[in-house]
Formats: structure tokens, C-alpha cells, sequence
């Protein structure tokens, strides 16, 4: 195809996506308003189900199969970059330079890394009750580790950091959201269905299963970030190829 | 509208614009001083809307962004090294932009919010902006 | 009056979008994609959608850029090495 065809389809293809959506636009309801029906119906299952935050009650227990799918969707993103920035047999390993922090940054760094993991876990565990989750809270968890790597100095974050053990903690938080739905399955009527007790309205522990895969979420989420965050640094930081030249030509 | 939200809008317009045009242009280091500041007023304009929602639980957002900001501004400190430069741009504003804006966010919050366990959380937040704050300007002085 | 709010984050969060597209340096890039991410929490928000918010932030603020910056990184040491 010539670039002037090219140009063409493309041109096609926009005027006709423009023209569906302005169409699809005069049908929508209006800005703000006060008829939400969706909204309405979910905030009244949450409130049966002594869930205060209604996000977190659609996320894991009304909607909660569409949330193993993003899960899982994470899963194997971490996956294939795990397997695509693997150290291949031509490329090695080299120690990466020292590099000079000033010693209050150091100091900060250290200071806050138990802060900011702190802060992460109480998202996670307030995923019931206000704004967060397991998702949320598992990415700031993540990024407290990474502290040592921007404050500190790179091998601080090795010692601290059994990859292995992350590799693991990935696994066993996406199985562990599989079986909590499989409790359902024997347990009630419907696979991820929400058998737990309810518990008392607007504290930790309320909402039935919605915290405990809450929890399931923040170590599939904090192993998943910091595995693919290990394997970026490697990437930039040790490894070398031999033949890089020859593989990329 | 109340006054709360009313003080959103005016750092959002007033400040966060501003600081994306710093960051948009010029060298790096000016660019790493712009995002910095602007996750300063991110912070403070989520105190300010939960206030004005009367949302207590939106502070949350506010907290995450105390610990957060900071580390994301030392990931480009430290990932740009040289490219940074000594002393960029409106390096100066940093500090003293922390130190008047935290207190004069959360002290009304406190007050209005009265003795309790929102209040604490409201201290902890500035403690943890003003504590960035000084690490961050530190850490883009050196270059 | 709320509206205004809105339209603000609106605005804002177009013209950071826009700017980042225009940035030819990726390690600059970066730099203008977080205070995308900053303008799009603001958004959120605003639009009470805090949850939304509170992920855009824990990704946007630190995560994605030490991924850009260490992916940009490995590209120029190889580049130095060629």
C-alpha cells in the first residue's frame, strides 16, 4: 500500500469513529444529574453487605470474577517480562558502580521506608472501609522497598529483597484469590461468593471475604512490582551482553 | 462551593498550571523542581477537598501522596545524575513554598476537623510534607 | 460553582497530556508523564472517584517513572557501548 493509500484508510477510519461517537454522545444522560440507577442498586447490595466503601464491595463481592481477571491480567504481564528480561547465556553480570548519597537522604530513606510500608498495609487493610485496596496499597508497599534502591544504594535493596521469596508471594497471593472464590464454590451458592460473616458495619472487620481477598490482592500486587522493578534494575544496572551488536542487527 | 474548594481551584489553577509549564520546558533540573512543587500542591489541594467534600476518608489520598511525592522526586535526582545540573531554577522557592503551605493547610483542617484521631493523621501529613520537602530540595540542590 | 473544579482538572489534565506527547527526550518525558499523573488524581477526585485516584497516584508517582528512567538507561549504555 502507498503512504497516499495509507493516509486515506487512516483518514476513513477516523471520520467514521468521530461520526459513531458523536452519534453514540447525544444518547448519553446528561452530566451530574441525580438518576443514577447503577449506582443506586450497587450502593444498596454494599450497604446489605456491611461493605462502607461500595467500590471495594463491586470490586471483590459483587463484581469480584472481574477483579480475578485483572489479577490475573497482572500475573502474566509480570510474567512475560520475567521471561523476556531474563539474563540470557551471552549476556553477564557485572557489579554495578558505587554510587556516593548524601547522609541525609540515606537517613530519610531509611526513616521511611517502615513509614511508607506502614501506610501501604493500612490501605490494604482499610480497603473495606475507605478509598484503596489491595491494589493500591500493594503498589505503595512496593515502592517503600524501593527506597533502599533511590536513597540508599542498590545493594542495600539486594540483601533486603529475597527475590525468590517475592516470586513465590506472587504466586501464592493470585492461588490464594482462586481458592478464597473455590470457598465460595463448597461453602455457598456461586464461586466467589461472599460466605464470611458480615461482621459489624464501618470496621476492619466487616464486609465477609472482601478484606481477606483485599489481602490476597496486596501480596499478589507488592511481589508482582517488586519482581518486575528487580528485573528493570538488573536490566540497567548489571547486565551487559556480549553480543548485542550481533543479536540486535 | 465553599471556601475549601473554592482554595482547590485557585492552587489548581495558580499552581499546578504553572508548574507544568516549568516542567515543560528548559533543562532537567528546572523540570525535576516544577514536579517536585507540584506534588507539594497536589497534597495540599487533596486536604483541601476532602475538607470541602466533607469526605474524611479522601485524606487518605493526601497521605499517600506525602510519601510518595518525595520518592518520585528522588527517583528522578537520582536517575538523572548529571543532567540535572547544580542548583536548577526556583530551587529556592521549594522550601519555603513547604514550609507556609503545609501549616497554613492543616492547622485550619485541624481546627475545623477538632482534637482526635483525624487530627493526628493531619499532623502526621504535614511532618511527612514538610520532612520531604527539606530531602527533596536538599537532593536537587547537589544536583 | 463545583463546575469549575472540574473544568480546571479538565483543562489541566489535557494540557499535560498534550505537552507530554510533544516531549522529543523520553528521561523529560517522564518528567511531564507524572504530572499527568498528578493532574488525572486531581481529576479523579474531583469527579469522586477516589479509588481511581488513590491507583493513579501509587503507580504514577514513582513506580512508572523508575521503570521509564531505568528502561532509558539500559538503551544509552548500550548505546555508549556501541
Amino acid at each position: 500500500m502507498t503512504r497516499r493509500a495509507r493516509l486515506w484508510v487512516l483518514a476513513a477510519g477516523l471520520l467514521a469513529t468521530a461520526a459513531v461517537y458523536a452519534a453514540a454522545c447525544t444518547e448519553l444522560p446528561g452530566f451530574g444529574g441525580s438518576w443514577h440507577p447503577y449506582g443506586d442498586r450497587a450502593v444498596h447490595a454494599a450497604l446489605r453487605q456491611r461493605t462502607a466503601n461500595t467500590i471495594s464491595s463491586v470490586n471483590f463481592d459483587q463484581r469480584a470474577f472481574d477483579t480475578l481477571g485483572e489479577e490475573t491480567v497482572l500475573f502474566a504481564s509480570v510474567l512475560g517480562t520475567v521471561v523476556l528480561l531474563r539474563r540470557t547465556r551471552d549476556e553477564k553480570r557485572v557489579a554495578p558502580e558505587p554510587v556516593r548519597v548524601p547522609a541525609a537522604l540515606r537517613r530519610y530513606g531509611l526513616l521511611m521506608l517502615p513509614v511508607t510500608l506502614l501506610i501501604g498495609l493500612y490501605v490494604i487493610a482499610h480497603g473495606q472501609l475507605s478509598p484503596g485496596g489491595g491494589f493500591q496499597g500493594g503498589v505503595v508497599a512496593a515502592t517503600s522497598l524501593h527506597l533502599l534502591y533511590i536513597a540508599v544504594d542498590y545493594p542495600a535493596l539486594e540483601r533486603l529483597r529475597p527475590l525468590g521469596l517475592y516470586e513465590l508471594a506472587d504466586g501464592a497471593g493470585e492461588a490464594a484469590y482462586v481458592l478464597l472464590g473455590a470457598a465460595g464454590l463448597l461453602a455457598g451458592p456461586a464461586y466467589l461468593a461472599n460466605v464470611l460473616p458480615l461482621g459489624t458495619f464501618n470496621t476492619l472487620s466487616s464486609g465477609g471475604t472482601v478484606p481477606l481477598l483485599n489481602a490476597a490482592v496486596g501480596i499478589e500486587v507488592t511481589s508482582a512490582v517488586v519482581v518486575l522493578l528487580a528485573h528493570f534494575l538488573a536490566q540497567a544496572l548489571e547486565i551487559e551482553g556480549d553480543a548485542e551488536e550481533g543479536r540486535t542487527a | 462551593m465553599n471556601w475549601w474548594l473554592a482554595a482547590a481551584c485557585a492552587l489548581v489553577a495558580g499552581g499546578l498550571g504553572p508548574c507544568l509549564w516549568g516542567a515543560a520546558r528548559g533543562p532537567a533540573g528546572g523540570r525535576v523542581v516544577a514536579q517536585n512543587m507540584a506534588t507539594l500542591l497536589l497534597c495540599l489541594v487533596l486536604l483541601l477537598l476532602s475538607q470541602g467534600y466533607g469526605r474524611p476518608s479522601y485524606v487518605d489520598l493526601a497521605l499517600v501522596v506525602a510519601v510518595l511525592g518525595p520518592a518520585g522526586t528522588l527517583v528522578f535526582t537520582r536517575l538523572l545524575g548529571d543532567e540535572m545540573g547544580e542548583r536548577p531554577p526556583g530551587t529556592r522557592l521549594l522550601t519555603p513554598a513547604v514550609l507556609v503551605g503545609a501549616p497554613a493547610t492543616v492547622v485550619p483542617m485541624c481546627i475545623a476537623a477538632g482534637p482526635g484521631r483525624a487530627a493526628a493523621k493531619l499532623v502526621l501529613i504535614g511532618v511527612l510534607l514538610i520532612a520531604g520537602g527539606a530531602v527533596t530540595s536538599r537532593a536537587v540542590r547537589r544536583g | 460553582m463545583d463546575d469549575a473544579l472540574v473544568v480546571a482538572a479538565l483543562l489541566l489534565v489535557a494540557a499535560a497530556a498534550t505537552v507530554a506527547v510533544f516531549q522529543r527526550d523520553p528521561a523529560r518525558q517522564a518528567i511531564v508523564l507524572s504530572l499527568l499523573g498528578l493532574a488525572l488524581a486531581v481529576l479523579f477526585t474531583v469527579l469522586q472517584a477516589p479509588d481511581v485516584g488513590l491507583a493513579q497516584l501509587a503507580v504514577g508517582s514513582a513506580v512508572t517513572p523508575l521503570m521509564i528512567l531505568l528502561a532509558v538507561r539500559k538503551v544509552r549504555r548500550k548505546g555508549h557501548r556501541k
